[in-house]
């Protein structure tokens, strides 16, 4: 009997990417390449497009792009793909509650009791590929007595699926020893002394291979067998807080929906609590008479996880809306979970007392842009460019980094124009200058211009510059 | 306004691109725009180094511009002192101290303290100082130690850019001076010649912080004004005094470049004699040793002529140098020749510096030493490869480091380098920058590389980035990023070399080089003794040491007999792998053609392969005059003096130099020139200055516009590759040696030559396969019989070569040799006793897997099965026992193409059948013809081939034509692949190890192509029986 179902994806990362582009960019070749240097890096995954056009698997960079000019080149990324085979699990666990995570691109599934549940190695296969409609990825499946069978065939490529053990074994015997998933070393090692099969690797004595090889290899052949009991790691779902709640009556506005919500925060406090954890976002769902939803995203300036300090600020937000129809049932899902850290990074060694002035005016931004909406809070940057029209910009108070970029010390006046006004040069006396200022060749906006301090008739000092267009005043100092 | 009206501006501040990737113009352009602008004096301050010294003074040598010379130092605790020279003894001074700087740290960087320049201050009694202290603080502690170190010798250097602080600059300066009395001067601070330069030093600061420039930003410098400026800017800018102040400065600075003489090595001349008279001794006793039989009267003229021109322009020192040097080499019985201009002539015959009989060669007389050039005479001397060291360190041991060291190599930036380095800087990222790189395609003789990318991608230029991309990697091109050693080319100076130039660490320990490259080193007229390195010397000693073992025949470069008409008949045949300079498959295809029958026809073989004559349409006219298809006329007698001996047709660079001087009537100095741009002409185009000249010299004189175009095009074609005649002969002559010893020597010449890899266009395997070709038996490795070097054998009569253990990947050498000499005397007697006797497990399966283990343990696999089970050191009674191995069956024999792979695997090559033998026999090439049935085949006959792809190549002259080369179990096959066809057959054109080709063949007397019209990839053929066999294994 055949218990083990492996699935072996080769171009897991390359497949999703290709998922996400329209049909006329997936017919562009594309390969993904690894390896540190580049220059040295080789072809790990490619498309069809690219496979038409002559590239192979492990292919040198420079040979696939003299191939083809156009190639499209991108990193292979092992996190990447280890997270999405995570996605797949975490797909398929709704199906089948024993996988196994073989990153980053295998999924071993124990399918003793579920196969009678989908009558078969096909009925099952048929509701795992309807997981996949809208992610078209190339994937073997194999069946096997043992795990390490059924990882085999698939990895080869071969996917057999049968319930009869014996034709898996022979199956796998028949499988080149460059496919064992054995150390590179002992493949080799194998290959010289003609062993080119596992088959033929099976047929020697095990206490001869043990003496060249040492124990990896009989462990490899006991688990091969079943013999060793190969201890698997099953997929657990990541924990998330998601509750929901029936209002036995309807509710007709946020406001009112605010108490039954205070028991679902409490729920969540708990839940935070338990975990040192911290929430950055809230996803609020009513449902509706008529089966319809609505969702309402609640998003805080810093990460909080004390009940009032949640209710406190989704009540800010929530002021403003309107509920179009009576709610019947209220859920709550906690987004963007993160670990609690002590405060800011950049105050972590500081003490309680220097702290808390950030966590208030975080606080305070909190609050602003609950009633006035993110976009109504910035904060001035400054930027390192010797251009004055570019010193200054204005960011989003979360895009803003801790670190400030200030250009060494330059007589600049406080008040700067956001637009220069053009000046007549008679009633301006020249104090000093010039300051030439000539830069930013690199971008669209470079500047020449020769800074001067001068006084109008009204003797105020200005900051007043000469460029082609002519003469203008940029800011005042006084 | 202002000033004397004989005021004129100085700059007494400027870095050049010598200061590596801290300034952004070349020293010529800035003192190009000194003169433009009418400067009195330009001081070319690079910092701690005079690498761009020599460079500035060429450019300023002919022209009413003083040129300063002097070095920019920084201090952490001080700020910035300019030291500038003001007569010899200060250059003299100068350099010393830069020499200690750079020798106190590693390359590249120096290393000098406030405190170590205090200490050096009485030797630097005839330098002055600029200083630009750091701050307020720098000022107040040093400036009493600087003023008592450097009396009357100490200036403040005011510099003004229009920057936010120059207010309060000028007031802090002006204090200074009232405090401590020292005098202010403007000086002018430069970084670029002109304004327009700003974003190239930008970029370049960008590069070397290693950052995207909207990085930096506030690293950059403000605006554009660190330029060459105008005198009106320059007095709307200084005070007019501070100004007058840097011009009186300059004043004192008298040093110039000019007086610097060099002086050769005097030990070499016994104390009481001269050095002519010693040389002309040495040259009379050299005369009887290589004319036992007496000199002829004309070779005697010459040598006299040589003689007097040595004494003439004093050069007898020269000869002696090198003399000295080969001398040594004579006695440690290293193998070398020299070459070069000078080397081909009869007085280096005579004192054993070449071997080239001047019978056999009629070296044009000028390009001996040119008189009318002034230029120092060229000797380059060749040693065998591995025993350069030695000669090396027996110059450091002569001369002493004080007074020798290498000459430098400038490294400039390339095309690709400084699109990346540019490309980065511009924030692109690598993926984006090798996009766009793979559409330049350099051989492309059409389009330059902006105008492919324009073309291609015509959106990248449409961007900002995008064109700053193209303009700034233009300008960065040929600009210095840092000094690198010459190959070999020593400078030996009389007394200490560091009063003359700078001398730094070089990257490898122990090396040290001058801040000068070979033109520098050529201008100054400072001699230059190359001493390189040669494989095939190393290859024709060992041949020789084997002669002289199995033949007990002496033999050496000089005594080899000449124009053997065997060995010319072989060359002629083409059968020249192996042999130096005409193994390449462009020369073994010209071998047939030009049908070589003397010494001088090799000369010209060698130099006629050459990129060079081919695009000056030259080598075919020589062909045809040669086979007496064309008539060998010449456009006037001047001419015919010059081209005579190559039938009418310019092959050597000597004879294009004469043809400008005759034929166009350039004088001696601009032929010299012109020979200098030749050198570099695709970097900087400096040719096309000479191409009017030349064509309007030649119409002038009577030839045709169409001769005069031709004779241009030769030159520009000569630029890169062009081939000395000299160089060529000396070159004949090694190749001569290596032939002979192939036509009379061949398993003494295989291996020899197999010893002394990795040299030369084949692999091991396929000299052996041309050995096996020449009846010579090669035997495979083996533990029982092979050393670790190749060795030749007697058997049944002849002479075999044994492999060593040395084709085995992965051995190391000196272990084996170790192992080796332990083994007893009839060999090992069973296998554990290699590891009794030191052999390491990983050795033992590395012998077995090549199969070396064979005669101990039978077929490789068994042995390499035996061989595991030694991992572990093992009591001798128990390895017996376990050998015995009763429980386990004994493993099938390998295959023969199993072995066949095997021995690629672990040697790169086999000695059993051809893989393309056993997949033939298998019926796997049906249709396709062997490369021995070629020559049977008709002209344009259609065919198809098959053979393992050994070389594939695109010459950069043959336009849109790639040449494969294919070998098969009969020999090699030569496939011409047109542009069109390998695009259409692209991925077996590009990837391909076993290709088949359909096309036709093409005959050219004994030269035979296939012209490719299909290819296809039958690599999987290779794989193949791996498959089969497995399934025989288990059914």
């Amino acid at each position: 009997m055949n218990t083990w179902l492996y699935l072996h994806a080769p171009q897991l990362l390359l497949d999703t990417q290709l998922a996400l582009q329209t049909p006329a960019q997936q017919q562009q070749p594309q390969v993904l390449l690894a390896g540190s240097r580049v220059g040295a890096r080789q072809v790990v995954q490619y498309n069809q497009a690219a496979a038409a056009a002559g590239i192979a698997l492990h292919m040198a960079e420079v040979t696939a792009t003299t191939l083809v000019a156009e190639l499209q080149l991108r990193p292979y990324q092992v996190a990447h793909e280890q997270s999405i085979l995570e996605q797949l699990a975490q797909l398929w666990y709704q199906d089948i509650a024993h996988i196994a995570l073989y990153p980053p691109q295998g999924l071993l599934f124990e399918v003793a009791s579920v196969l009678r549940l989908y009558g078969g190695f096909q009925g099952l296969l048929q509701q795992l590929q309807q997981r996949l409609q809208e992610w078209p990825i190339r994937y073997v499946v194999a069946s096997g007595d043992t795990p390490l069978r059924a990882r085999l065939l698939a990895q080869a490529g071969q996917s057999l699926l049968s319930n009869d053990a014996d034709s898996v074994q022979q199956a796998v015997a028949q499988l080149p020893i460059s496919a064992s998933g054995l150390e590179p070393v002992h493949i080799t090692r194998l290959q010289q002394v003609g062993i080119t099969t596992i088959g033929a690797l099976q047929q020697r004595h095990r206490s001869a291979l043990g003496k060249r090889f040492g124990r990896t290899m009989t462990e490899y052949l006991a688990r091969l067998n079943g013999e060793l009991p190969m201890p698997q790691q099953y997929y657990q779902p990541p924990a998330q807080f998601s509750q929901q709640l029936d209002l036995l009556a309807e509710v007709a506005s946020w406001q009112q929906l605010l108490f039954p919500l205070r028991r679902l925060l409490q729920q969540l406090e708990a839940f935070l609590q338990v975990r040192q954890l911290s929430v950055r976002a809230l996803l609020l769902q009513v449902k509706h008479r008529d089966g319809q939803h609505t969702e309402q995203v609640i998003r805080f300036a810093h990460p909080v996880w004390q009940l009032k300090d949640m209710l406190g600020l989704t009540q800010l937000q929530l002021e403003r809306q309107q509920l179009d129809q009576p709610a019947l049932e209220l859920a709550l899902q906690a987004q963007r979970l993160e670990p609690r850290q002590p405060h800011h990074g950049d105050l972590v060694q500081a003490s309680s007392e220097l702290a808390a002035p950030t966590q208030s005016l975080g606080e305070l931004v909190s609050r602003l842009q609950a009633r006035l909406g993110e976009q109504a809070v910035q904060i001035a940057q400054p930027q390192r460019d010797w251009r004055p029209q570019q010193v200054q910009q204005w960011q989003l108070w979360q895009a803003a980094t801790a670190t400030a970029m200030a250009m060494p010390q330059l007589p600049r006046p406080l008040w700067l124009l956001t637009t220069e006004q053009a000046i007549e040069l008679q009633q301006w006396q020249l104090q000093w200058g010039p300051e030439r200022l000539a830069s930013g060749w690199w971008d669209d906006t470079p500047c020449q211009r020769d800074y001067y301090i001068a006084v109008d008739q009204q003797q105020r000092q200005g900051w007043i510059f000469h460029s082609e267009q002519g003469w203008f005043v940029h800011g005042w100092f006084t | 306004m202002a000033g004397s009206p004989e005021w004129a501006p100085v700059a007494l501040h400027c870095r050049s691109s010598y200061s590596f990737m801290r300034a952004a113009s070349q020293p010529k352009e800035l003192v190009q725009r000194a003169i433009e602008l009418g400067y009195q004096a330009l001081a070319i301050t690079d910092e701690c180094s005079l690498a761009g010294a020599v460079k500035a003074y060429v450019a300023a040598r002919n022209s009413p511009l003083k040129l300063i010379i002097g070095s920019e130092f920084q201090f952490a605790d001080l700020g910035c002192l300019v030291v500038l020279v003001q007569q010899h003894q200060g250059y003299a001074q100068l350099c010393t101290l830069i020499t200690e700087a750079r020798r106190r740290a590693a390359k590249g960087s120096y290393q000098l303290s406030s405190q170590q320049l205090l200490a050096a201050s009485a030797q630097l009694s005839d330098c002055l100082l600029l200083w630009r202290p750091l701050s307020d603080k720098a000022f107040a502690d040093y400036y009493q130690a600087l003023q008592e170190a450097f009396p009357e010798r100490l200036w403040l250097a005011y510099s003004r850019h229009y920057q936010a602080n120059d207010a309060l600059q000028y007031r802090r300066y002006r204090e200074y001076q009232q405090q401590s009395g020292i005098p202010v001067l403007a000086a002018c601070q430069v970084y670029y010649h002109q304004p327009e330069r700003q974003p190239l030093y930008d970029i370049m600061t960008a590069i070397r912080l290693g950052q995207a420039v909207t990085e930096v930003v506030d690293q950059l410098l403000p605006n554009h004004q660190f330029c060459l400026r105008s005198s009106t800017e320059l007095q709307h800018c200084y005070p007019m005094a501070w100004l007058t102040e840097a011009s009186t400065l300059s004043q004192r600075c008298q040093f110039s470049m000019s007086e610097l003489s060099y002086q050769y090595p005097a030990e070499l001349v016994p104390v009481g004699r001269s050095a002519d008279d010693y040389l002309r001794e040495l040259t009379y006793a050299g005369v009887t040793q290589r004319f036992p039989t007496g000199i002829r009267r004309d070779v005697q003229e010459k040598l006299e002529k040589e003689l007097n021109l040595i004494a003439q322009l004093g050069y007898a020192y020269f000869f002696l140098t090198i003399h000295d040097l080969v001398q040594f080499a004579q006695q440690r019985g290293i193998l070398y020749q020299g070459r070069g201009s000078a080397a081909n002539s009869v007085v280096c015959y005579c004192l054993q510096i070449t071997a080239v009989n001047p019978d056999q060669i009629d070296v044009l007389f000028e390009r001996f030493i040119s008189v009318e050039r002034d230029e120092p005479p060229d000797i380059d001397v060749d040693f065998e490869h591995h025993r350069r060291e030695e000669i090396i360190q027996y110059i450091y041991q002569k001369y002493s480091r004080e007074r020798a060291a290498l000459a430098a190599t400038v490294i400039c930036y390339r095309l690709r380098s400084a699109f990346r380095d540019v490309g980065k800087a511009l924030g692109f990222s690598e993926a984006e920058l090798s996009y766009y790189m793979r559409h330049i395609d350099r051989r492309d003789q059409q389009l330059d590389w902006q105008q492919q990318l324009q073309q291609q991608l015509p959106q990248l230029a449409q961007t900002t980035r995008g064109r700053w991309l193209l303009q700034l990697t233009e300008q960065l091109r040929g600009m210095p990023r840092h000094l690198s050693q010459h190959v070999g080319g020593f400078v030996i100076a009389a007394t200490s070399l560091t009063q003359l130039v700078p001398v730094e660490n070089a990257s490898m320990p122990e090396r040290t080089v001058i801040q000068w490259d070979k033109d520098d080193i050529e201008t100054l007229k400072l001699i230059k003794v190359d001493v390189l390195a040669l494989g095939m010397l190393t290859a024709l000693g060992k041949m020789f040491k084997l002669v002289a073992q199995f033949h007990h025949r002496q033999l050496d470069l000089a005594s080899l007999p000449s124009d053997d008409p065997a060995v010319y008949e072989m060359l002629q045949k083409a059968d020249s792998i192996g042999v130096f300079q005409v193994e390449s498959r462009a020369q073994m295809n010209m071998l047939p053609r030009l049908k070589p029958e003397r010494f001088y026809d090799l000369v010209v073989q060698i130099a006629i392969v050459r990129p060079g004559p081919i695009q000056g349409d030259m080598v075919h006219p020589y062909l045809r005059r040669r086979a007496g298809l064309e008539p060998v006329t010449y456009p006037s007698t001047e001419v015919q003096n010059v081209l005579e001996r190559t039938l009418g047709v310019p092959i050597f660079q000597e004879q294009v130099i004469k043809l400008a001087m005759v034929a166009a009537g350039f004088s001696g100095g601009e032929a010299d020139q012109l020979r200098r741009a030749m050198a570099n002409w695709k970097s900087s185009g400096e040719l096309r200055q000479f191409e009017q000249r030349l064509l309007e010299g030649m119409l002038a004189r009577g030839y045709s516009a169409d001769y005069s175009q031709r004779i241009y095009q030769q030159i520009c074609g000569f630029g890169e590759y062009g081939f000395p005649e000299s160089h060529s002969a000396s070159f004949a002559n090694l190749a001569y040696a290596s032939a002979w010893m192939k036509c009379h020597y061949p398993a003494a010449f295989y291996c020899a030559l197999l010893n002394s890899l990795p040299m030369g266009f084949y692999s091991a395997g396929q000299l052996i396969a041309d050995a096996n070709r020449h009846h010579i038996a090669v035997l495979p490795a083996d533990i029982q019989s092979s050393d670790w070097h190749h060795q030749l054998i007697p058997l049944q009569a002849q002479l075999a070569i044994r492999l060593g253990l040395c084709i085995i990947k992965g051995l190391n050498g000196e272990r084996c040799r170790g192992l080796l000499a332990h083994r007893p005397k009839g060999g090992y007697q069973y296998l554990a006793q290699l590891r009794e006797l030191g052999w390491s497990a990983s050795e033992l399966q590395q012998l077995a897997a090549a199969d070396a283990l064979s005669k101990l343990s039978g077929h490789r696999y068994q042995s390499q099965w035996q061989s595991m089970a030694l991992t572990h050191q093992q009591l001798p009674l128990l390895a017996q026992l376990s050998d015995a191995e009763t429980d386990d069956m004994p493993l099938a024999r390998p295959l023969e193409y199993q072995d066949v792979a095997g021995d690629y695997a672990t040697t790169g090559l086999s000695l059993r059948r051809h893989p393309l033998a056993l997949l033939r026999e298998q019926g796997r090439l049906k249709g396709c013809r062997s490369a021995a049935e070629l020559p049977l085949l008709r002209h344009q006959q259609v065919l198809e081939v098959a053979g393992i792809v050994t070389c594939r190549q695109r010459p950069g002259t043959a336009g849109g034509v790639a040449f494969i080369t294919l070998e098969d179990e009969t020999g090699l096959i030569n496939i011409v692949v047109w542009q069109t066809t390998a695009r259409q057959f692209k991925q077996a054109y590009l990837t391909a190890r076993l290709l088949r080709v359909r096309g036709i063949l093409e005959r050219h007397g004994e030269v035979i192509h296939i012209i490719a019209g299909r290819l296809s990839d039958a690599s999987s053929e290779l794989d193949q029986p791996l498959l089969t066999k497995r399934s025989r294994d288990f059914h």
